[in-house]
């Protein structure tokens, strides 16, 4: 069994195609990289594997589960907008994850939020954005998920705290979990993948493991992202 | 997990709707205050201003109410916490259940903080009997005890409110499955949905009195002062309708969230 | 130290080359146990599975072998180390004269000029 089965997924918004005809298998214990262009359907697809969004046409698997209450235990997402009660202090935040995740682990939360500069008893109100995408990062990063999907988790970050996150997620990782990376920041995150799916205009145009496709291309995989989406 | 959904909406609301209620309440002392006899006219001055600002906040706590929960069950289905809700390993019908809890539980904290802030406030022997004997007053041409017609009174309108607030669910519901125009297309959604359960609860009125000749002189004459078994009958009845009406809609509500959502 | 890795060739080749260094210059000697695969890739910061790539080719080329349970070793024969030594010593070499000749230098030349570098 697959460990995520996506089977002829297909999303429309009103007449617009936004993915077309998915298919999917990703395997446990990867980390796999989510490639393309803005608007190519990346976040759309994290969406649906998360239940923000109902399919067109198609299904999801997780573990043969359809999404619901059973999936949602074992996948930690980082979306790529703030979704925190802005009401809320940090370590109210850490024990409302406590209270719905079982796989939460508080004192790994309290290490990293102390790695990242943050206190625990201030106010979410009271952050920027991007410490409050930090806050996100280590609610996700603490819980002892199957499953992380991490939608450009890169994006708004400095360098390094962008290094920070990726030694993270390195030593975070286990042979039990898989890692789901959107990002078209290609260059940075790529010695850290398994495979990379390139996802274009609702459509998956290439999948590999990524070493074997630097053998075969003889180049790295921004490179063959580059190539391939040329203007 | 839903008393853990409930535990959260119930800080919120606590969260910003204390300051309503220790508003109201406070007035309502200074009010009781100010209006202890032999004072100058510079207090009886802030009296009055003190007892309309307790008249005040109690539309707030009303309105509030309302308006908190609507506001809130947007933001925690449709908004950025959305991301979070839907992610949370719960059901959607705990989700709805937790709402539909919350709701309740604030009418009935709101509901008792304005008794409480009228007592207190206004609170005197006289005022009190004079209340008692104008209610008396209704209840003797209707035949009924003033508990009854008290209890049947508020649980009306409690439940009228509460419909009124489960309308708006739906309607938020409705709305955000649009691509664009989703707040207005809530409200216009939640205008008609009440509009047809009122308009229901009068239709099977109306049809229960096909079956009893005295409800049937209220459509005919227009007037309530003509049966007084009428009155009770119609009291009870219209109570009934509405907790079903309410039950089938949370019900309707929880089948549309399950079959899933599209957020933003 | 600080791991460069070069994203145009295969990640687990440039852990390989690092693995092979390491065996050449001594830092694993003959027979002893290597660290988990974990925390070479700690080390490394890399991907785990890729680690897992480098030393299963390692282990193809028998410089390293696995003890059930127990973890990895350094193979006991210091004849191949020699010999991956001895190999790795002519692909710089190569390299070397590769790099002269693009200059326009030849070998007598260009030993001329190892010669003149100090150590």
């Amino acid at each position: 069994m697959e460990f995520l089965e996506i089977k002829n997924l297909s999303k429309k918004f009103d007449e617009k195609c936004v993915l077309n005809d998915i298919n999917l298998n990703l395997s446990s214990g990867k980390i796999i990289g989510l490639l393309g262009k803005n608007g190519a359907g990346k976040t759309t697809l994290i969406k649906l594997i998360n239940d923000l969004l109902t399919p067109t046409s198609g299904a999801i698997f997780v573990k043969g589960n359809k999404i619901g209450v059973e999936t949602k235990k074992i996948i930690s997402y980082l979306p790529e907008r703030t979704y925190l009660n802005n009401q809320m202090k940090v370590k109210e935040i850490f024990r409302y994850f406590e209270d719905f995740y079982d796989d939460f682990d508080i004192q790994k939360a309290m290490r990293l939020l102390k790695d990242l500069d943050l206190d625990e008893n201030q106010s979410l109100s009271k952050m920027s954005k991007g410490m409050k995408e930090k806050v996100q990062l280590v609610l996700v990063l603490s819980r002892e998920a199957e499953l992380y999907i991490l939608d450009e988790p890169l994006g708004g970050v400095d360098p390094a705290t962008r290094d920070y996150i990726l030694d993270t997620i390195l030593s975070n990782f286990n042979e039990n979990a898989s890692v789901i990376i959107s990002t078209h920041l290609i260059a940075d995150i790529e010695r850290i993948l398994d495979e990379a799916v390139f996802i274009d205009k609702g459509r998956i145009v290439l999948q590999g493991d990524t070493d074997d496709l630097r053998r075969q291309e003889n180049a790295s995989i921004d490179e063959i992202f580059r190539r391939m989406f040329k203007c | 997990m839903l008393i853990k959904l409930l535990k959260y909406d119930l800080k919120y609301m606590l969260k910003n709707m204390s300051v309503f209620y220790i508003l109201s309440l406070f007035f309502a002392i200074t009010t009781r205050l100010l209006s202890l006899p032999e004072q100058t006219i510079m207090l009886d001055i802030l009296g009055k201003i003190s007892s309309g600002c307790v008249i005040a906040m109690i539309a707030n706590i009303v309105i509030n109410t309302m308006m908190r929960s609507w506001i809130r069950f947007k933001e925690s289905l449709y908004k950025d916490e959305s991301y979070l809700t839907h992610t949370l390993p719960v059901t959607k019908s705990d989700i709805y259940n937790s709402k539909f809890i919350q709701t309740l539980i604030f009418f009935l904290i709101g509901f008792a903080v304005v008794l409480l802030s009228l007592f207190t406030a206004y609170y005197t022997p006289d005022a009190w009997t004079t209340i008692k004997e104008y209610i008396r007053t209704i209840t003797i041409g209707f035949n009924m005890s003033t508990t009854f017609f008290v209890s049947i009174a508020v649980i009306v309108i409690f439940l009228e409110l509460f419909n009124a607030i489960q309308c708006g669910f739906l309607g938020i519901i409705q709305g955000y499955k649009r691509n664009s125009g989703k707040v207005g297309f809530s409200v216009l959604y939640g205008f008609i949905i009440y509009l047809v359960a009122q308009t229901l609860v009068l239709g099977l009125v109306f049809a229960y009195g096909l079956f009893d000749p005295t409800v049937m002189e209220l459509f005919k004459t227009g007037t309530i002062s003509i049966d007084v078994n009428a009155f009770k009958t119609l009291a009870i009845i219209a109570s009934i309708l509405y907790v079903v009406i309410i039950l089938s809609m949370s019900v309707i509500c929880k089948r549309v969230l399950r079959k899933g959502v599209n957020v933003e | 130290m600080e791991f460069i890795f070069d994203n145009n060739i295969p990640i687990y080749i440039q852990l390989l080359d690092y693995m092979k260094i390491y065996l050449i210059s001594g830092v694993f000697k003959c027979g002893e146990k290597l660290p988990s695969v974990r925390e070479f890739a700690t080390t490394f910061n890399v991907n785990p599975n890729t680690m897992q790539k480098a030393l299963a080719e390692l282990e193809n080329m028998d410089l390293i072998y696995t003890e059930r349970t127990n973890g990895k070793y350094v193979t006991k024969d210091e004849k191949l180390i020699e010999k991956l030594k001895d190999e790795y010593a002519v692909t710089l070499a190569k390299s070397y004269f590769q790099g002269m000749k693009r200059i326009g230098l030849g070998k007598a030349e260009s030993i001329k000029y190892l010669e003149g570098i100090e150590e």
